[in-house]
């Protein structure tokens, strides 16, 4: 009998059309990711280190495939498979015939649930085939590697089917307990919410293993293991199924099997006919009335009534049912779920929000409305999807249809009237989030709460959007012909056309439903922006459409027993009178007019361009005007700049003088000028050259941005001239990617708009597998470190050294103009602001201006101006940023040389970008880091980011603006290394070494999570290309163990000399070279080793405590028996690591328990040469021993920090000493071909 | 005003002739459309109700052309289908309002009386706050004739609306249908010939999609007088009996078997004749070979 209601199962479910569509989904979805990634797309191309067919890019895949919404799609439809399996017996009334058949539980309930199970597995397994089809595109090439079945099969066995058998079992159990699928929906819904949570929670890193194996999808335990995989091994290692993986799996399926076997042995035929009902009472089931004395009454007797059916009373209905379809929904236990969920979330969340560096921001009204209800507008989302379904069904599931379809009233009060209810629904959850958000921003005590502002998010642009999306999901439910369909069509039309249009690249706005178009968000500088009209043109837009959806909707409305789009229209063909025609075309009209208005603007006043186009441009640029490179140019020794800022009209004329010298041993005849192009660019110029006409115009390409002039009479050697330029910005209509280039309020931009001197190889296109597609030869990411050429140029600049600077900026009455330099001068003129800068000291070619209606809190430090320009109120951190700046000019004049300038300015931006950048004298600061960021006192661990990130940029006045390299690999050290070594060094004076802790760790997490997601290759950090990763993390842990084994004096030593070699030094630049030979000059000889280890290799340690025990003598002294292991490995440029013998200082240490309680004081700690694989210590203490550590501070790059300390009583991780080489060749990686 | 139904017929996708070439007129007062489940009544009533359009064919009621003015006729229209249900946790107080509001009367005092008359001449005021899904199957049936009243309807539609219902609860329904039909047109389709004789001036008897027999029920009766005949067999001869004559009805008696056929003239072979019943007319129309 198993078998029978086994096989009934299967062949019920490979009966069902829907079983397929899953299917094909899965498939299809995944067949785009696999093409997609098999280069089938005519798309433009990036580099990359890694095989997209190998088995930790097919676990990604699967693993990402059950990861938020798509999680949520994942258990809805193992809900529509797995779960009515039994329940359905009853849903049709079809039980008694299988309980009165002598069968006996286990085969009815196990050959039901397995069936069901397999079911699950063939629907997913589509995932699975589409990729591997997709992939095989690729077979070949080297974007694959060899296919191996094992990359496909294990990541499936392993993840997606124990998953299955999880949310099946669950599913299925509640679905037959409960005899309906509410609670099963139910489930998937609070399993969106752990997902949720758990994703934003275990960033902390502290939780990261506890969380890889309690969560139960196992992919946390994924990205846990697989975290610091490098390239090479991405490729070529199989998923290993031990550690915290293992465990993951086991309980989990084990959680699985524990369900199932409960609910099996719960189970009873019996049960079916009392479910367990949660949400609704007992029903009354007496008959109080049946034996009421009938009274007589005549029809006679019944009041006489009107009927109105004017406009006006139809409106009154319309009313009317609104609130009547309000309180219906509202009622529903759904609504009321996701209202709870929803609010709890947002709670949750608050106590997590804004985390940069585990640095809490204060509840600033966006960072509520964007953090914390960003995901009760999915809530909202899958309301609307499932309440539509609802709305348009309810009426014919619960059979009111006829009773209501033979009343007078009209199918647009009909669907309008649930539209509004649905509408109205949504408003209240605003509402809630409104309530909540000011609570959370009240009860932290932040007291800034902008009620407008969360009006105009929440009941202004997401209202809208929302109403679209309303109605296009109820429009749909009443085309299709049933509501699952429905509830599919939706979800695929609001959650996946915007992912598959993204694979192809099809990204205008005008067909990517419900887009808003260039939009920008809500800064507390500028407000919600210039693009508000915008906004709203493009809802009228969709609005529009979805009207031409409703409409002929209305027509096809289920009024009557008609099934079939063409009898139900022949039943209300009466309705499609003028009026109604007239409306079709009214909004046909709009939909005609705003979209083309919308075409108009973005491709018509501007030029809309795929990035596959913006690829081809690229090519061309270099194409044509490659060999302008070596042609020798004039460079700029001074820059004198006006610079008119017109905020209301967000446009800007410039008029600037460049001298320009000839530095060669030979006449420049041929001046080449860049500037900014493209069809239809915002960009205007003229350029002249002061009273020297004596040119003659070889080439004007406003296309590419080139114009190229002969000088009649060549520039001799030594000679200067002077080149004017005119710039005049100005935006045509509206184009997608707006900046703080000119904004109302917090216009921030840079030299960059101007012209600049020469061929800009920056321009040329980077991917090296896009190069050769075009059959452009590879490029390097950066010039060779020895490129004696490329050190000709500074990395900032190609066309100058350093240069002489002032400008006049001007801007409107109300606001502060800035730019680099000191103000000589500031006056009135028609009603506009002016500014004169000038800058006393040779600076880069590299310089800012701003505009803003600021606030400015001044400060001095010995004679240094210091001065803050911020956005009123936000006041927060000013005294920590001055702080900062004052320890940072301590420090650095202390320590490096004296500051070149007389002040130092910070000046806020809109948060449209967020970073902050050193100018000279000048350090732009965008007002989402730093400015709104809320330090906890009580946390000594806690990073005070404003004050590290003013650190930061304070440095870099020395590096950068006093030593810059060469426009060569590794100078960066010199400006980004430096400056964090700089800023860890204040950092520590001020807030003390444990403070310092935390950051570290980061910074060492960063790095080994950074390059696992190399895509050219890793390189020593001497050889760094610009690699954030490399130059920021990996360099801030190298510097600060330099530090320590050298000391502080020694190293700082070594700086300052170099600094007073290559300060203010042009060309030929300095290169990371010199530095590194600098401070080895410092270096006592025993520990040159580690300096190269640190700057010329790529060196990965694998320090572990291998063993540890202790004894309590009589004296009460302990005697503390440790070994301890190290092992040293390089790694090449994707990560293969190979092993080198080590022979290397390490601190080993044992730790006891300080007076407060905290188990890290040092008992002991020695620095001692590790010249042996393993090494034993025995050693006498006297106080209690906690644990045992070696190099327990995490100085060194370790590829696995857990296993360095360990305490005892615990047995330590077991460590895998592998060069992970031990899979089969054949990998065909190529890099830098 | 009378209700003219010609040539009307329906054929579904699946094939089925659901109304074939229905020609009929119905005058003010009670008529009851007679025929056995799948008759084609409820697809009848349906169309006339609005809610299907036949494949040819044309309503009127009085001027009206009622398939090409269905939002007039609703106007017009009280409706108790077959199969209907309500939304839960509504009242029935509440549920008669707003089938008040959809029907037109947006005269908030004036919903307001007569929502409260006809709970009351349907004997539900007393329990008006009470959700109706928890009311009986007497109480819900009452409850529909009470929405079908709302509004001064000149055509009332009654489908199948005693099924189910237990005697007493019957009764109470025939006493308000009767007095309803005094004024109106009502038009009640049921496959219990007892509503019918009890309540109908006029009424059809259907069989697959067509009518078979029109008249009163009196007429109906007659055309049968003398032409019913009875006889007591074992239950085995059934089948025997069934290919020889037309059974139209068959009852058990102690262990044994009484039939009723329909034959013209005397089939003699021990029956016995009998005296009609509009239920003998119901079964011998329905039976007909």
């Amino acid at each position: 009998m198993f078998r029978e209601i086994f096989l009934f199962e299967i062949k019920l479910g490979f009966k069902k059309p829907a079983t397929y569509i899953y299917f094909a989904i899965y498939f299809l979805l995944n067949l785009m990711l696999g093409l997609a990634a098999a280069g089938f797309f005519d798309v433009a191309t990036m580099d990359t280190n890694t095989v997209a067919n190998s088995a930790s890019v097919v676990a990604g895949i699967l693993v990402g495939m059950n990861q938020d919404v798509l999680g949520l799609v994942n258990s809805v439809i193992l809900v529509a498979i797995m779960a009515t399996a039994i329940q359905r017996d009853y849903e049709y009334n079809t039980f008694p015939f299988f309980f009165t058949k002598p069968i006996t539980k286990t085969q009815y309930y196990f050959g039901r649930f397995l069936g069901a199970f397999l079911l699950g597995v063939f629907v997913f397994s589509g995932q699975l085939v589409g990729y591997f089809l997709g992939t095989l595109y690729g077979a070949g090439t080297p974007l694959m590697g060899p296919f191996l079945p094992q990359n496909f099969l294990m990541p499936f066995l392993i993840f997606v089917v124990p998953n299955l058998l999880l949310l099946g079992s669950i599913v299925f159990s509640l679905t037959t307990f409960t005899r309906s699928t509410f609670a099963a929906y139910l489930f998937c819904i609070v399993l969106l919410v752990i997902r949720l949570i758990s994703d934003r929670i275990i960033s902390d890193l502290d939780n990261k293993e506890l969380a890889a194996i309690l969560e139960p999808f196992g992919a946390q335990a994924f990205m846990y293991i697989t975290e610091y995989w490098t390239p090479a091994e991405q490729n070529t290692r199989m998923i290993p199924l031990s550690g915290v993986l293992l465990y993951n799996r086991l309980i989990w399926t084990g959680v699985a099997l524990l369900i199932s076997f409960i609910s099996f042995y719960k189970f009873s035929f019996q049960q079916f006919l009392t479910p367990i009902r949660w949400f609704s009472k007992s029903r009354q089931t007496d008959e109080a009335s049946a034996a009421h004395i009938q009274e007589q009454h005549t029809l006679a007797d019944l009041p006489k009534v009107t009927l109105d059916f004017s406009w006006k009373s139809s409106l009154k209905q319309w009313a009317y049912l609104s609130v009547f379809e309000l309180k219906k929904l509202v009622q529903t236990p759904f609504f009321l779920i996701i209202a709870l969920l929803g609010l709890i979330m947002m709670l949750i969340l608050a106590q997590y929000m804004g985390s940069i560096y585990d640095t809490v921001t204060y509840p600033v009204t966006y960072q509520i409305l964007e953090m914390l209800s960003g995901i009760f507008q999915l809530f909202i989302l899958i309301l609307i999807v499932f309440f539509s379904g609802t709305l348009i069904w309810r009426d014919r599931e619960q059979k009111t249809d006829e009773l209501i379809g033979v009343t007078p009233v009209s199918n647009s009060v009909l669907f309008f009237s649930k539209f509004t209810g649905l509408v109205l629904s949504v408003m209240l959850l605003n509402v809630l989030i409104m309530v909540t958000g000011i609570a959370i921003q009240l009860s932290s005590g932040f007291t800034d709460v902008q009620p407008l502002q969360y009006i105009q998010t929440l009941f202004g642009r997401r209202l809208l959007s929302t109403i679209i999306i309303i109605g296009f999901s109820m429009a749909v439910q009443v085309y299709t012909p049933n509501k699952y369909l429905g509830f599919f069509i939706n979800l695929v039309v609001i959650l996946f056309t915007s992912l598959i249009f993204g694979l192809l690249e099809w990204n205008h706005p005008l067909y990517h439903f419900n887009s808003s178009g260039p939009s920008l968000p809500y800064s507390d500088m500028n407000g919600f922006g210039h693009l508000v009209g915008v906004f709203l043109l493009f809802k009228t837009y969709w609005m529009a459409i979805v009207m031409l959806l409703i409409l002929p909707a209305t027509l096809l409305w289920a009024r009557g027993k008609e099934s079939g789009w063409k009898a139900r229209y022949k039943l209300s063909k009466e309705l499609l009178t003028p009026t109604f025609k007239l409306s079709l075309v009214v909004c046909l009209l709009i939909a005609i007019v705003t979209g083309g208005y919308i075409y108009y603007n973005l491709n018509v006043l501007n030029s809309y361009k795929s990035p596959k186009e913006d690829e081809k441009e690229l090519v061309a640029y270099e194409q044509e005007y490659k060999y302008l490179q070596h042609i020798p140019q004039l460079r700029v020794t001074a820059v004198s700049v006006q610079a008119d800022i017109y905020p209301e009209s967000r446009s800007l004329k410039a008029k600037g003088r460049y001298t320009l010298r000839n530095n060669h041993q030979i006449p420049v005849d041929t001046l080449v000028i860049n500037s900014v192009g493209g069809e239809k660019s915002w960009y205007s110029y003229r350029f002249s050259f002061g009273d020297n006409p004596d040119v003659t115009l070889l080439k004007n390409d406003s296309l590419r941005g080139i114009t190229i002039y002969k000088f009649t009479n060549p520039v001799a050697p030594g000679d200067s001239v002077v080149f004017d330029f005119e710039l005049a910005y100005a935006p045509r209509g509206f184009a997608s990617s707006p900046s703080t280039m000119i904004v109302e309020n917090g216009t921030f931009f840079n030299n960059k708009i101007f012209p600049s001197i020469g061929y800009d190889p920056n321009y040329e296109l980077s991917s090296n597998t896009a190069r050769k597609k075009y059959g452009l030869p590879a490029k390097p990411r950066m010039a060779d470190i020895n490129d004696s050429l490329a050190r000709m140029n500074n990395y900032i600049a190609n066309d100058a050294d350093w240069i002489r600077f002032e400008a006049v900026v001007s801007t409107s009455e109300d606001q502060i103009a800035i730019a680099p330099g000191y103000l000589e001068k500031q006056w009135k003129e028609n009603g506009r602001n002016y500014f004169y800068y000038k800058m006393d000291s040779p600076i880069l070619h590299f310089y800012a201006f701003q505009s803003a209606r600021y606030q400015i809190k001044r400060d001095s430090w010995k004679g240094v101006n210091i001065e803050i320009y911020y956005h009123k109120g936000h006041e927060y951190n000013l005294d920590r940023m001055i702080e900062s700046i004052k320890s940072s000019l301590a420090y650095y004049t202390e320590n490096f040389s004296p500051y070149q300038h007389r002040q130092v300015r910070i000046i806020e931006f809109p948060r449209y970008a967020s970073f902050a950048q050193s100018f000279p004298n000048t350090i732009p600061f965008s007002e989402s880091i730093g400015f709104i960021a809320k330090m906890d006192k009580d946390d000594p661990e806690s990073i005070d980011v404003p004050f590290y990130v003013t650190a930061h940029e304070v440095a870099h006045q020395w590096w950068a603006h006093q030593v810059i390299g060469g426009n060569v690999q590794g100078s960066v050290v010199m400006s980004e290394t430096m400056s964090q070594y700089a800023a860890l060094m204040v950092m520590e004076k001020t807030y003390g070494k444990k403070a310092m802790k935390k950051f570290l760790k980061h910074e060492m997490d960063d790095y080994l999570s950074g390059r696992t997601m190399e895509n050219k290759k890793e390189v020593p950090l001497m050889l760094c290309e610009n690699q954030g990763y490399i130059h920021y993390s990996k360099g801030s842990v190298v510097m600060y163990a330099l530090r320590d084994y050298l000391g502080e004096d020694v190293l700082n030593a070594a700086i300052r000399k170099y600094l007073q070699q290559t300060a203010f030094s042009g060309p030929m630049y300095t290169n990371a070279i010199e530095f590194v030979n600098t401070i080895k000059e410092y270096t006592p000889d025993s520990l040159v080793y580690l300096v190269k280890d640190m700057f010329e290799e790529i060196t990965v340690y694998e320090n572990y405590v291998k063993s540890l025990d202790y004894k309590q003598k009589e004296d009460g002294t302990y005697e503390v028996t440790f070994t301890v292991g190290a092992a040293k490995y390089y790694a090449d440029s994707l990560g293969k690591q190979k092993r080198v013998p080590v022979a290397d200082y390490i601190d080993v240490a044992v730790f006891g328990e300080t007076e407060k309680g905290e188990e890290d004081k040092e008992l002991w700690m020695q620095r001692i040469k590790m010249d042996q694989e393993e090494k034993t210590f025995t050693i006498q203490l006297a106080e209690k021993p906690i644990s045992v550590g070696i190099d327990p501070y995490l100085k060194l790059i370790d590829r696995s920090p857990i296993n360095n300390v360990v305490k005892f009583g615990h047995t330590p991780p077991k460590v895998s000493l592998d060069e992970y080489e031990n899979r089969p060749k054949g990998i065909v990686v190529e890099v830098e071909s | 005003m009378e209700l003219k139904i010609k040539d009307v017929s329906k054929t579904y996708a699946n094939g089925v002739k659901a109304l074939h070439n229905i020609n009929l007129t119905i005058g003010r007062g009670m008529f009851g459309l007679l025929g056995p489940n799948g008759a084609g009544k409820s697809t009848l009533m349906r169309t006339i109700a609005t809610l299907q359009d036949p494949d040819t064919g044309s309503i009127h009621l009085g001027d009206l052309d009622i398939l090409r003015n269905k939002s007039e006729l609703r106007k017009k229209l009280g409706y108790l289908p077959q199969d209907f249900g309500f939304y839960p946790k509504v009242s029935a107080w509440d549920l008669l309002n707003h089938f008040a509001v959809l029907k037109g009367i947006s005269n908030k005092n004036e919903r307001k009386e007569i929502v409260a008359g006809l709970l009351h001449q349907t004997n539900l005021y007393e329990v008006r706050k009470r959700y109706i899904s928890e009311y009986s199957g007497g109480m819900r049936q009452r409850f529909g004739i009470a929405q079908a009243l709302l509004g001064n309807p000149s055509l009332i539609i009654v489908d199948e609306p005693t099924a189910g219902l237990d005697p007493m609860e019957r009764n109470r329904f025939h006493n308000l249908l009767s007095e309803i039909g005094e004024q109106i047109i009502v038009i009640l389709s049921t496959h219990i010939v007892d509503d019918v004789k009890n309540l109908c001036r006029r009424m059809v008897v259907m069989n697959r999609g067509t009518i078979m027999l029109e008249g009163t029920p009196a007429e109906a009766q007659e055309t049968v007088q003398h032409k019913i005949w009875q006889k007591l067999i074992n239950k085995e001869e059934l089948k025997t009996y069934k290919e020889q004559y037309q059974v139209i009805s068959s009852a058990i008696s102690e262990g044994k078997m009484w039939i009723r056929v329909y034959a013209e003239t005397d089939p003699a072979n021990g029956f016995e004749q009998v005296s009609v019943s509009l239920e003998d007319v119901y079964f011998a129309t329905i039976t007909k070979k």
